[in-house]
């Protein structure tokens, strides 16, 4: 139906958006969640110390960045450590041979990681599933061993090396409530752009692709470009991640791009549960506070990981923040019939 | 509108497809029956570009489409409606539609209003997350998406496979309200449907064109259709 048609049929028809349909009743409660990250994690800092939950918080980034991922585009990768190492190198290396200036160093660290993933996207998007987990894998096992042996006349091996960045005015890196103040400045800036992609038609979009990619070619999109561009997106703010690490604790080394430290972002997505930033902000702390302090009282640490993602996997798939939004619901829908139940009975 | 010659379908080595040649003027209903393994569906999927051809041409408005990505066929006015009725079951209704609206630049509002002209209780459910609908509502989200944007050609399969008679009636009447509005293909096993909306019905067997009727007469004889069969 070409458009003179269409507008035609619309006009005998009669049938203009109606005011209902218009109205897109969308809540922002940008205000209250500024509030609740902010008083979350000065809460805990009294409890856990500013280093501490400033590491927490540099991982809950790092997490956000593999939900995007994993969560809404519905691709598990298994080596999203070689983007965070590349962002930490690239600042700690710019730091070392070229300046001292630590937001130009956060940026070249995201700008590097960025480029890495741009490049490997086109290789690594291509694929699904498993196949896309173990590529992933795969560069990230190059990456490590890139920076261990070929490339060590410049990061120094499995030493690591030095980071000192020098003072900004005020913005004093090795002071520990500015690299917190910074960190949270991050994190929230992180969480309100993916807040804000997520809910747009791109996130729509994205989520689509994670059901059914081949349906949303169907419906005239080009998914490649879609699923290269999350893959950069989530790239480069695993490479800020990353970055901040380098600054947090002054130093880098291969660890920043160890393979095996995959498996902690991917437990504290399930555990926050995937497709919800506010699920990576949680799982991100539980992790951190399992991984931090399990070990004083437990030896094996690792096994209680374990059982907990079986209990997950079998009792709570949507990680503990989709329970808690189940919960949420019943209670919501329960007063809702409560309400009407109550109208009943005056009626009656 | 849609003009295939002499065209030859191949899942690897087996081919379903023997010189398939259809033509199908613009704002006709052309239906295709036939048994199962017939090679409707394989038909259908050429000619989205599913499937590549081994031999013949596929003429979409004159131009040769053959090897073109179903993405770009969308945007030149195709829509595919599968046999499955897939929807995307974790998004609301609305976003269904959102995402069909983003694709073909159509504004929102005026993409959700087409869709609830076409069937007016979708309202109810626009922000019912799509996976809890029921089959017939999900097959009418699915054709009413595809009339999102600036559709020209509807490839339909089997919309009615599997659903209730009273959510047939529902799928009849709006594929009778697009009837010379868009042209379309549908691949459908009901025949008392076909006998009501067809304009140009062909039977396939064993994936072939066994025949082409244009007839009025024959095709509202549903006997006659049978014996086809």
């Amino acid at each position: 139906m070409d458009k003179e048609r269409a507008d035609k049929f619309y006009a005998e028809e009669g049938t203009e958006p109606s005011s209902e349909l218009k109205k897109v009743p969308m809540k922002d409660h940008g205000v209250i969640e500024f509030i609740v990250i902010v008083a979350g994690f000065l809460l805990i800092t009294p409890i856990l110390s500013t280093h501490r939950v400033t590491d927490f918080m540099i991982f809950c980034i790092f997490a956000m960045s593999f939900d995007l991922l994993y969560g809404y585009m519905g691709r598990l990768s298994f080596g999203q450590m070689l983007f965070f190492g590349t962002g930490a190198y690239g600042a700690g290396l710019f730091i070392k041979y070229v300046s001292g200036n630590p937001l130009l160093a956060i940026l070249i660290g995201i700008l590097v990681a960025g480029l890495l993933a741009m490049f490997l996207g086109l290789i690594i998007v291509r694929t699904t599933g498993a196949c896309f987990a173990l590529i992933n894998l795969a560069f990230n096992h190059i990456g490590f061993f890139l920076v261990l042996s070929p490339l060590r006349k410049i990061t120094n091996g499995e030493d690591g090396f030095g980071v000192s960045a020098f003072n900004l005015g005020f913005l004093n890196f090795s002071s520990r409530p500015i690299m917190f103040g910074f960190v949270l400045f991050c994190l929230l800036l992180t969480f309100f752009l993916l807040k804000r992609l997520t809910s747009s038609p791109y996130g729509v979009l994205i989520r689509s692709i994670k059901e059914d990619e081949t349906r949303v070619r169907f419906l005239g999109y080009n998914t490649f470009l879609y699923k290269w561009l999350t893959f950069v997106l989530s790239g480069s703010l695993a490479g800020m991640a990353g970055t901040l690490t380098a600054l947090n604790y002054n130093y880098v080394n291969p660890n920043a791009m160890d393979v095996h430290s995959n498996v902690g972002v991917i437990f504290a997505c399930l555990i926050g549960g995937a497709g919800h930033l506010y699920g990576a902000l949680v799982g991100g702390v539980v992790y951190m506070v399992i991984s931090n302090f399990l070990p004083i009282y437990i030896h094996r640490w690792e096994m209680f990981l374990g059982f907990s993602l079986l209990i997950i996997t079998f009792r709570f798939r949507k990680g503990v923040w989709g329970y808690f939004q189940g919960v949420w619901k019943y209670v919501l829908k329960r007063k809702e019939n409560q309400a009407l139940m109550a109208k009943e009975a005056i009626r009656k | 509108m849609l003009e295939i010659k002499n065209l030859d379908v191949a899942y690897g080595y087996a081919k379903v497809l023997h010189d398939v040649s259809i033509n199908i003027e613009k704002g006709e209903m052309a239906f295709f029956i036939g048994r199962n393994g017939a090679g409707k569906t394989t038909l259908l999927k050429a000619i989205i570009g599913l499937l590549k051809p081994q031999k013949g041409s596929i003429n979409y408005q004159g131009y040769d489409i053959s090897g073109i990505s179903p993405e770009e066929l969308y945007l030149r006015g195709l829509r595919y409606v599968a046999q499955e009725k897939k929807v995307f079951g974790n998004l609301t209704v609305r976003e269904n539609i959102e995402i069909a609206a983003y694709a073909s630049h159509e504004p929102l509002e005026r993409a959700l209003d087409k869709v609830v002209s076409i069937y007016p209780k979708l309202k109810d459910f626009l922000k019912t997350k799509a996976g809890q609908l029921s089959g017939g509502q999900r097959q009418i989200l699915l054709v009413g998406r595809a009339f999102v944007g600036d559709p020209k050609l509807f490839l339909i399969d089997e919309p009615t496979q599997g659903l209730a008679a009273i959510v047939i009636g529902e799928i009849e009447k709006i594929l009778s309200d697009l009837k010379d509005r868009v042209s379309a293909v549908i691949v459908e096993q009901n025949l008392a449907m076909v006998n009501r909306l067809a304009d140009r019905v062909y039977i396939l067997k064993e994936g072939k064109v066994a025949q082409e009727i244009t007839d009025r007469s024959e095709i509202s004889d549903t006997r006659k259709l049978e014996e086809y069969l």
